[in-house]
């Protein structure tokens, strides 16, 4: 028999402890590795962003729009690769609840600045030809069941033509996705021009400019020389990177990393004091056989690291069981959560901390009953009885 | 047969310093469960009263037709004047009409909690305004003057945004302007907002005369059919009309509902956890107590006797940490000042509220807790062979 053998059949002495234990621990790995995962795909606005790609955006805030004319200025600039520009369509589908992300955007420079984005290339050179082509990103497609070749009405809550009408109407030519399962494909775009030309209001006015520079060491100077370009004009812009810009963005939602700090936390206080507890009362219990190991000629320091594997191999087991039960669970919402939360899945690194937190934990718990039965004395113990 | 239950629950509860350790692990991993529903359940409250305690029943708002939020909403001043000619109105002493075209545009704050930009609300509103905002006041400072850049802010922003305070100075496009008042409405959704002159505004976004929502105080609640009637009747308006409770009632829905079902299956979860924690607790409890329950059952006391006093135990357990926990969350969340982005696009600035109802919630997730993990141990210390009594320890 072994030492491991020994420290099994003392971990499952008392099944049903062992399976709480057990049950507990899963638990808050369960936690850890969904709110994890959720965690990782949230913050990953900043992780996927080119980083030479840049966003300039109207100072005041980035719904109030800016001049065509700027698109051109700054392409001119030093540092400048290409130049594309956006607007925001507040686009719905037959009812405003039916909301569709869509934006309005110059089809060559758009697919250039986003070289991410994949498609067939017929179908490439279809949205860049046909002036009321829609191209809509797969999971956007999944959602409303549209495929190449429909012809469907997109209506705006915000922009009116001049015949007063709020609906545009859009025939489908190409499907977009891209490799990366987290980039978002979960929205659709469509010729500036098209858009434009009937516009009621705000007409020749652009939402945001995206900027590819030469070099990401130039960032700051290009930056710094688009918005010195329109300081003291009626529009001053603010530019700043892709990933800066999504971290502001999703920070205005609050601070969900705190939210989830504070869930992951009360989790793993939970089973520290559980577990922790119930592994002193359980060594405790046991303190006649220690000594009788001791008697036998068991070493203390074997026996400290005993009872330290014993909870470090309890803890473990709970923690591989709950991050793969939050892998599982994971792997069956991804497919429902595609269109708000693209790619979600357990990455690796949120797995390995997870391990890394159990074995963590079990040696936390461990600790306190591992030196009790390291110092346990013969007599004393034998004593007792 | 009371007596012997009061008994044997006294023996259990009087013995719980013996198995402090465990007892204590029990008290506060159910403290923190009934503490992460009780946060989640005080945002999502806080958030829902900010919203719901906005706007009135007599007020109407009205918006260009399928645009549902003020930002993408847009009329033009001769559709303001119908509304002004329009029943159901209700005139000042004057006679003019209690109406109010109002701009509504945003601009960037900087959040305190991130530093990072966040989107706020600019409105720009004229003379009638105040008449539409009961409990309207200003804390600090004077009212901005007509025809100047002069700013007035709400305590909500003023206290989630930096360099919004008195008499600071803020670029909005190529002007400065100057923060000349502090306002609040009593913790609405005016409160997260800013407020300037509506023509210097309308100059500053080329709005012309145009404004994009119109507010107007009604005769009574009822008035609203007569108003909406009129608008039907009248195609120079192609208008939503809604009042203002209902306005902001439907934006309170989506995110409050998102809090509360993401809060409730986590603390759900998390009280399975403690419900196992409880359970050993119970059952070590029973476990150390072997050979007292046996004697008790040798001298005539019943099983049902000890297992009512092994669930009181548990109960008694849970019900403390119940009560820790939404003390704590009390401590703690109430009163938290926080914002989100609303359906309008804008921050809205809200308070973490725990609620009578929210406690009384994370008490019976609490006292279930307790009675589930106290269950199998119950029954177990009531089926106690009576030869422990010899077992030898």
């Amino acid at each position: 028999m072994n030492d491991l053998t020994l420290i099994r059949k003392n971990l499952f002495r008392k099944k049903l402890r062992a399976i709480l234990l057990t049950l507990s621990i899963l638990i808050a790995f369960l936690i850890f590795g969904v709110l994890g995962a959720f965690y990782s795909v949230w913050s990953s606005g900043g992780a996927l962003a080119a980083d030479n790609r840049l966003i300039t955006v109207n100072r005041i805030n980035f719904t109030v729009s800016m001049p065509y004319a700027y698109w051109n200025r700054v392409a001119a600039l030093d540092g400048v690769e290409t130049v594309s520009h956006a607007s925001w369509f507040g686009g719905y589908y037959q009812d405003p609840t039916q909301f569709v992300q869509t934006f309005a955007v110059d089809p060559e420079t758009y697919l250039e600045a986003y070289a991410e984005l994949t498609m067939p290339a017929d179908q490439r050179e279809a949205f860049l030809t046909t002036r009321d082509c829609l191209l809509v990103g797969a999971d956007l497609a999944g959602q409303y069941g549209w495929s190449v070749g429909d012809t469907i009405p997109l209506l705006s809550n915000i922009w009116q033509k001049n015949d007063g009408s709020s609906s545009w109407e859009f025939n489908i030519c190409a499907v977009f996705d891209a490799e990366d399962d987290k980039v978002p494909a979960n929205y659709a775009m469509f010729h500036y021009d098209y858009y434009n030309e009937p516009l009621a209001f705000n007409q020749d006015q652009l939402g945001w400019l995206i900027i590819n520079t030469t070099d990401p060491a130039l960032n700051d100077q290009v930056a710094r020389a688009v918005d010195e370009m329109f300081a003291n004009s009626p529009a001053e812009t603010e530019t700043t990177t892709e990933a800066a810009f999504n971290e502001a963005f999703a920070n205005q939602f609050g601070n969900i990393a705190l939210i989830l700090l504070f869930v992951v936390g009360s989790a793993f206080t939970t089973i520290l004091i559980i577990v922790g507890f119930t592994m002193v009362t359980a060594i405790n219990e046991r303190t006649g056989e220690i000594a009788v190991m001791k008697t036998l000629g068991f070493p203390a320091p074997r026996i400290f690291r005993m009872v330290l594997s014993e909870s470090v191999m309890l803890s473990l087991f709970g923690g591989l069981l709950g991050l793969g039960l939050a892998w599982l669970m994971i792997a069956a919402v991804a497919p429902v959560a595609a269109a708000f939360l693209p790619g979600l899945s357990l990455p690796p690194s949120v797995f390995w901390v997870g391990v890394g937190l159990s074995v963590l934990l079990g040696l936390l718990t461990g600790l306190v009953p591992a030196i009790n039965a390291q110092r346990v004395k013969i007599v004393t113990a034998l004593g007792k009885q | 047969m009371f007596n012997q239950i009061g008994a044997v629950t006294m023996i259990n509860l009087r013995s719980i310093p013996q198995r402090a350790g465990l007892s204590l692990a029990t008290i506060i991993s159910i403290a923190l469960v009934t503490g992460v529903l009780l946060g989640f359940l005080a945002m999502s409250n806080g958030f829902r009263a900010t919203l719901q305690g906005t706007g009135s029943e007599s007020v109407a708002v009205m918006l260009r037709a399928g645009s549902q939020a003020e930002l993408n909403s847009g009329l033009s001043s001769d559709q303001v004047r119908l509304i002004e000619e329009a029943p159901g109105i209700a005139r000042d002493a004057e006679g003019a009409p209690l109406v109010s075209g109002e701009l509504f545009v945003i601009v960037d704050g900087i959040k305190r909690s991130s530093q990072t930009e966040a989107n706020l609300p600019l409105r720009g509103v004229g003379t009638q305004a105040l008449a539409l905002r009961d409990g309207f006041q200003m804390v600090e400072g004077r009212m901005f003057e007509p025809g100047t850049n002069e700013l007035v802010v709400g305590a909500g922003v003023i206290r989630e945004f930096s360099n919004f305070d008195l008499g600071e100075t803020i670029r909005l496009g190529p002007n400065e302007w100057v923060i000349v008042g502090i306002f609040s409405t009593g913790g609405s959704v005016f409160d997260s907002e800013i407020w300037a002159d509506i023509a210097v505004i309308q100059n500053l976004y080329n709005r012309g005369t145009g404004v994009q929502s119109i507010r107007a105080r009604l005769t009574s609640p009822e008035a609203i059919t007569e108003l909406q009637a009129y608008e039907e009747g009248e195609p120079r308006l192609n208008l939503d009309v809604q009042s203002e409770t209902d306005f902001f009632a439907g934006q309170a829905g989506g995110t409050a509902v998102l809090i509360e079902i993401i809060g409730w299956p986590l603390a759900i979860v998390m009280a399975i956890g403690a419900l196992a924690g409880a359970w050993n607790t119970m059952y070590s409890s029973v476990d150390t107590r072997m050979r007292e329950i046996a004697t008790l059952r040798a001298i005539g006391f019943s099983g049902f006797a000890a297992a009512v006093g092994t669930m009181v135990e548990s109960l008694v357990l849970a019900a403390i940490g119940g009560l820790v926990g939404a003390g704590a969350t009390y401590l703690v969340f109430n009163g938290v000042s926080a914002s989100t982005l609303g359906s309008g696009f804008t921050q809205v600035v809200f308070s973490f509220a725990v609620t009578g109802g929210s406690v009384l919630a994370g008490m019976i997730m609490a006292v279930i807790i307790g009675f589930f993990g106290g269950l199998v141990p119950a029954i177990r210390s009531a089926y106690v062979p009576l030869l422990t009594v010899h077992r030898s320890e």
